[in-house]
């Protein structure tokens, strides 16, 4: 931030004014319109202390680490299904630790109320029989999946993890909005904005006697190991994600580093006699645990829906057999319909005998008669929700229908009351934002996760606090770009030091390589490719462009030449540009080598090359030090901003801009080559790296000798450019360009990195460190490729090769690449066969 | 149109065969192809052989009751049968008097499911994956239930209109063919009447489920070429009574009941998933034959 727009002092105090929200509504910092409530002296204090200049700065700083830790929330329906960076409001939500005691046990108790209701509901069903809960909310709803009735979960724990979302009353209570108890997200987003604040604000957050997250953390994964199939000594745990795709893959590949465990999908793993097992290079793996973040229904093809095959066939018959705990356990989605809210006082008395601590916001389920009639005489004020979330968890305001918008509404709800669920409609409280144009009062709602600690329940001591995206609206959404905050709950006593003076986490990760699944060798595998490839694409324009602008008409001509015979050889060359004049033009040429660096779209282009990268590096994301991945948000941002239009700007502008992909690529590959331990992991990074390096030479010999016309020295010249080994030629020949030095750095020179030879070493050296289990047979038949390959390599014979015939071609040379071309394909091909394909599973044709 | 005659005893062979294009590695596999036991159906014996050999193999009762058994295969192999035999004694049902309850009262008792067995019968008036009751399956089964006109007899007329309106036609429909579009085509085969007439008793608030079993070999009736299905419908202080809208017939010794469930999705007989495989040949041969009485 410079000096120049720093405001003064005067106007610096004014920025942290905040102004009271509207009347009759809680406000979480002030009570009348400018007391501090107690529990926010400290922090009040300690951020005026701070000055207003400073917590811009500190946020800035947050900022750009959730950028740099790829801190993302997928939103569904963009069509690049892009993650968008997570938007978090450095000034916390405070609540006082006495306050959260209360929030604490109603919490606990309120999942252990549901807990013990999927125990009833998926055993005995008493609560049906004994006249406790209509039997309508269970028979239609979708969630409830019969093939899971009657399965007991270890200790009878149903829901391993939970979150709950809660709002303030106008009065200053609390009340639940909504139950979460399939897979709930929100407990790495608030392990994360902790962090954040812990990097930002350590002082303060310390000062403020905040609780300290991380105890949870550990506690509970504990416990979770615990509840592992009895006589696991070590349970293999892991956790299964339904792609990158959903809007919370962030936070799956969060847990699995935080935990240290596998990331999977569902076709890692494999259900054998009853067992899941991890598929890994080295054989099958029992797995014990899995933390599920796919919706329970698409978890077992075979049993559950019928209509996907994500997920592993088998599972529940697994789970049936006791043989894996699964956290939650399937068909726990069933007591996250709204409807549950109106029975839960009553169910509370029964099943635990106790008053239920914390409300609900008040709910009326259509499907009785009585509180149907009060929902259509009250219409108005209510907001209605289907009564089971899997038909979608569209919320209506009837308020602000039209008559007859409100009349299809009745109509609807008349048709098929016991899918209607009215509520009230919540004023939620307000709490300070802090935003670009100040600080301002917006709505919040504070999701609260809780897992199983051993015995009971334990309660984050914080939470994730979401906040509306304008003042007066009450939809609190991270879909519609609402933010976040961190929640401190603040004021306790006796507790050891918080995050802060903990330091950050250790950035490398130490999953043994056997545990490597096919599917992460696979992407590993394609991201040594891609890295490759695009490092070939960024020399080739690198050294192409500046030949296009050179200010003597004849040298540009002669660049449009070998431009051309280059772009043409290697099929970069678009349609349009094919024996058309248009080629001959240099400025053309100038602005497809332009679009090739700065258009996303253009196949085969940087940008492209690069969203294959970003793709794979996401997918294994959890295995990917943060270095690395800062490395590559880096790479990215220099492609986000739009190209200067003028053409001389955007010339410059591409030349930097591809000298710094080299660089970057450059660390990026080191990074890579060091971080995921020497294993089979970095083997198969490089042997895509080899197979592509390996590619990429043989074309540019081709292209740069045996289909060069004569005399060749440009494109020798270009050649040696591209393969980045001019240095190397002029100070081992200290001579002029000659075709025979060129075919022995470049194609047999073993010692040499770039050449084909010293690839064709490195892949019989990484196909012998194979892992070699017996299922998968032996990998013979690569080694022979290999070896076939590097010995056609080693006896290569130059002068044959230089030769041109009559007719002045290099056919030889020609045919002997192509060999070699096809050799490279076919070993890249069997090792992906033998250890990196997935059979794609298909359904039997249900017989009748 | 009961069959009154003494109780039949049958050998049932229900065989599954698939052939793929390209090997398979691996098959999980579940099917319901063991027969219930019934008051009026004695399952002497039944067993279920699967070539290859599973490497894995598990019987037990699913959610409704039915037999199910599950197995996998973890042998290379491009074919793959499953053969259940079983041996059936069928004795006939008990005569229900067709003057039973109102059904207009019917709902009355599912809703308020005083009883336990009203209860469990109010599970099937509900929407299940195949089907989804709306208006015009109400629309079609109003004909049927005239004012005050007992349960039974309105279920019967409603199962002789599917008889009667509907084409029989192997071939014109697969499982996925939408409720709505069988009702608009008047065409297809048990299944899809049976669920066009679950959907049309669930329309009205009656409880309806799918029945899926065999017919006779050799019987006049149509659907014995693979396994057949019907529909129960739940008569209150009767209990569960069974209409075959394929043959507009009331289920007797003719008719071996396998499962039951909400509807095809509950009950079906082999499901499957196979890892590789490619394109699929399936073959289904069914034979219940009568051996002597």
């Amino acid at each position: 931030m410079n000096n120049a727009r720093l405001p003064s002092k005067a106007t610096r105090e004014r920025e942290w004014v905040y102004r009271s929200p509207q009347d009759g509504q809680w406000d979480e910092l002030l009570h009348g319109s400018n007391h501090f409530r107690p529990h926010w002296m400290r922090l009040a204090a300690g951020l005026r202390r701070m000055g207003y200049a400073e917590f811009d700065k500190r946020e800035e700083t947050g900022q750009r680490l959730i950028q740099s830790n790829g801190i993302t929330y997928n939103v569904y329906g963009d069509p690049q299904g892009k993650e968008r960076p997570w938007l978090m409001d450095l000034l916390p939500l405070a609540i006082g630790a006495s306050e959260w005691e209360q929030i604490e046990r109603a919490v606990a108790q309120r999942v252990t109320l549901l807990n013990a209701v999927l125990g009833d509901l998926y055993g005995t069903q008493r609560l049906l029989y004994d006249g406790l809960l209509p039997p309508e909310l269970v028979f239609a709803n979708p969630a409830f999946l019969r093939p899971c009735s009657g399965i007991v979960p270890r200790n009878g724990v149903y829901l391993q993890n939970y979150a709950v979302d809660l709002a303030r009353a106008p009065n200053g209570s609390w009340w639940v909005i909504a139950d979460r108890a399939q897979a709930p997200s929100g407990l790495g987003y608030a392990l994360e904005n902790r962090l954040v604040s812990a990097r930002t604000l350590p002082t303060l957050l310390d000062r403020c006697r905040t609780r300290s997250l991380t105890g949870f953390f550990d506690h509970t994964f504990e416990a979770l190991l615990k509840l592992a199939p009895e006589g696991i000594a070590e349970p293999r745990v892991v956790v299964l994600t339904s792609g990158p795709h959903n809007e919370t893959y962030f936070e799956h590949s969060f847990l699995s580093k935080h935990w240290r465990v596998p990331l999977v999908g569902g076709d890692d793993l494999t259900v054998r006699e009853n067992q899941v097992y991890l598929k890994t290079l080295a054989g099958l793996d029992p797995v014990h645990v899995i933390v599920r973040r796919m919706d329970d229904d698409f978890c077992d093809p075979l049993e559950l829906r019928g209509d996907s095959l994500l997920g592993v066939p088998g599972l529940v018959q697994a789970a049936r057999a006791g043989t894996v705990f699964i956290a939650n356990s399937l068909g726990s989605g069933l007591v996250e319909t709204p409807s549950l809210m109106a029975f839960l006082p009553m169910l509370s008395k029964h099943l635990l005998g106790e008053a239920l601590q914390m409300p609900s916001v008040a709910t009326w389920w259509c499907g009785q008669a009585e509180p149907r009639r009060h929902v259509l005489s009250d219409l108005e004020h209510l907001v209605i929700k289907p009564t089971f979330p899997r038909f979608g968890r569209n919320v209506e305001f009837p308020a602000r229908m039209s008559a007859d918008e409100r009349k299809a509404l009745i109509a609807r709800i008349e048709a098929h009351p016991a899918h209607y669920v009215a509520q009230e409609q919540v004023d939620l409280s307000t709490t300070p934002v802090h935003t670009h144009r100040g600080i301002e009062a917006r709505h919040v709602v504070l999701r609260v996760p809780a897992a199983w600690d051993g015995s009971g329940y334990a309660v984050l001591p914080g939470g994730l606090a979401r906040v509306s995206t304008g003042g007066k609206s009450l939809v609190v959404s991270m879909q519609l770009g609402g933010g976040a905050k961190d929640t401190w709950v603040v004021g306790r006593v006796s507790e050891p030091t918080s995050e802060a003076s903990r330091g950050p986490r250790p950035s490398h990760i130490e999953i043994p390589s056997t545990e490597l699944s096919s599917r992460v060798a696979d992407n590993l595998f394609w991201l040594g490719r891609y890295a490759e490839r695009l490092e070939a694409t960024a020399r080739l324009i690198r050294v192409l462009l500046p030949g296009l602008s050179g200010e003597a008409a004849q040298g540009r001509s002669a660049a449009v030449d070998t431009t051309l015979h280059f772009l043409e050889g290697l099929q970069l060359l678009p349609k349009e540009f094919q024996d058309s004049p248009i080629a001959r033009q240099w400025w053309r040429l100038q602005g497809l080598l332009g679009q090739m660096v700065f258009d996303a779209d253009h196949v085969s282009g940087i940008g492209w090359n690069l969203r294959q990268i970003r793709r794979l590096a996401w997918e294994v994301k959890e295995r990917l030090s943060l270095d690395t991945w800062r490395v590559l948000q880096q790479l990215e941002r220099g492609f986000s901003s739009a190209p200067p239009m003028n053409p001389d700007r955007r010339f410059v502008a591409a030349g930097n801009q591809l000298d710094d992909v080299v660089i970057m690529l450059a660390a990026f590959s080191g990074l890579l080559s060091e971080n995921p331990t020497r294993g089979h992991g970095w083997r198969f990074l490089d042997i895509g790296r080899r197979v592509e390096r390996a590619l990429q030479m043989i074309e540019l010999l081709r292209v740069g000798v045996a289909t060069a016309p004569y005399p060749d020295d440009a494109y020798l010249d270009v050649l040696v450019q591209v393969a980045d080994s001019a240095t190397t030629y002029r100070s081992r020949y200290l001579t002029a360009i000659r075709t025979r030095f060129v075919l022995e750095l470049l194609l047999t020179d073993e010692a040499y990195p770039r050449s084909v030879a010293y690839q064709m070493a490195a892949l019989l050296d990484r196909v012998d460190g194979l892992p070699r289990p017996a299922a998968l047979g032996s990998p013979i038949t690569e080694h022979a490729l290999a070896s076939r390959l590097r010995a056609l390599v080693h006896n290569a014979r130059i002068d044959e090769l230089k030769r041109r015939d009559t007719r002045g071609k290099r056919l030889t040379l020609e045919a002997y690449l192509q060999t070699l071309r096809n050799g490279v394909i076919d070993l890249s091909e069997g090792i992906s066969a033998r250890y990196l394909s997935h059979s794609t599973a298909s359904r039997l044709t249900p017989s009748i | 149109m009961h069959d009154t005659k003494i109780h039949m005893l049958y050998s049932v062979t229900h065989a599954t065969r698939y052939r793929y294009d390209a090997p398979v590695s691996q098959c999980q596999s579940e099917v319901r192809l063991t027969p219930r036991s019934l008051p009026w159906q004695t399952v002497v014996d039944s067993r279920i052989e699967t070539t290859p050999a599973p490497a894995w193999f598990d019987s037990r009762q699913d959610y409704f009751g039915n037999g199910v058994s599950s197995f996998s295969i973890h042998e290379r192999h491009d074919r793959f049968s499953t053969v259940a035999t079983s041996h059936v004694r069928i004795d006939p049902r008990p005569v229900v008097s067709m003057d039973a309850i109102a059904w207009e009262e019917a709902p009355q008792v599912l809703t308020k499911h005083a009883e336990p067995i009203a209860l469990e019968a109010f599970e099937f008036v509900f929407d299940s994956p195949f089907v989804a009751s709306g208006p015009e399956l109400m629309a079609y089964a109003r004909p049927s239930f005239d004012a005050g006109r007992p349960l039974i007899a309105a279920a019967a007329d409603l199962s002789h209109r599917i008889y009667a309106e509907f084409t029989y036609k192997p071939e014109s429909t697969s499982i996925e063919t939408p409720l709505l579009d069988t009702l608009r085509m008047k065409r297809g085969v048990c299944q899809d009447f049976s669920h066009v007439m679950i959907g049309a008793l669930r329309s009205l608030g009656l409880a309806a489920r799918y029945v899926s079993g065999y017919l006779r070999s050799g019987s006049d009736h149509q659907g014995g070429e693979a396994s057949h299905a019907w529909v129960g419908v739940f008569i209150p202080d009767v209990g569960w009574v069974d209409f075959d809208p394929t043959n507009d017939v009331m289920p007797g010794t003719d008719h071996v009941t396998l499962a039951w469930g909400r509807d095809y999705a509950d009950v079906t007989p082999m499901k499957g998933i196979a890892l590789g495989g490619g394109h699929q040949q399936v073959e289904v041969e069914v034979r219940v034959q009568a051996i002597e009485a």
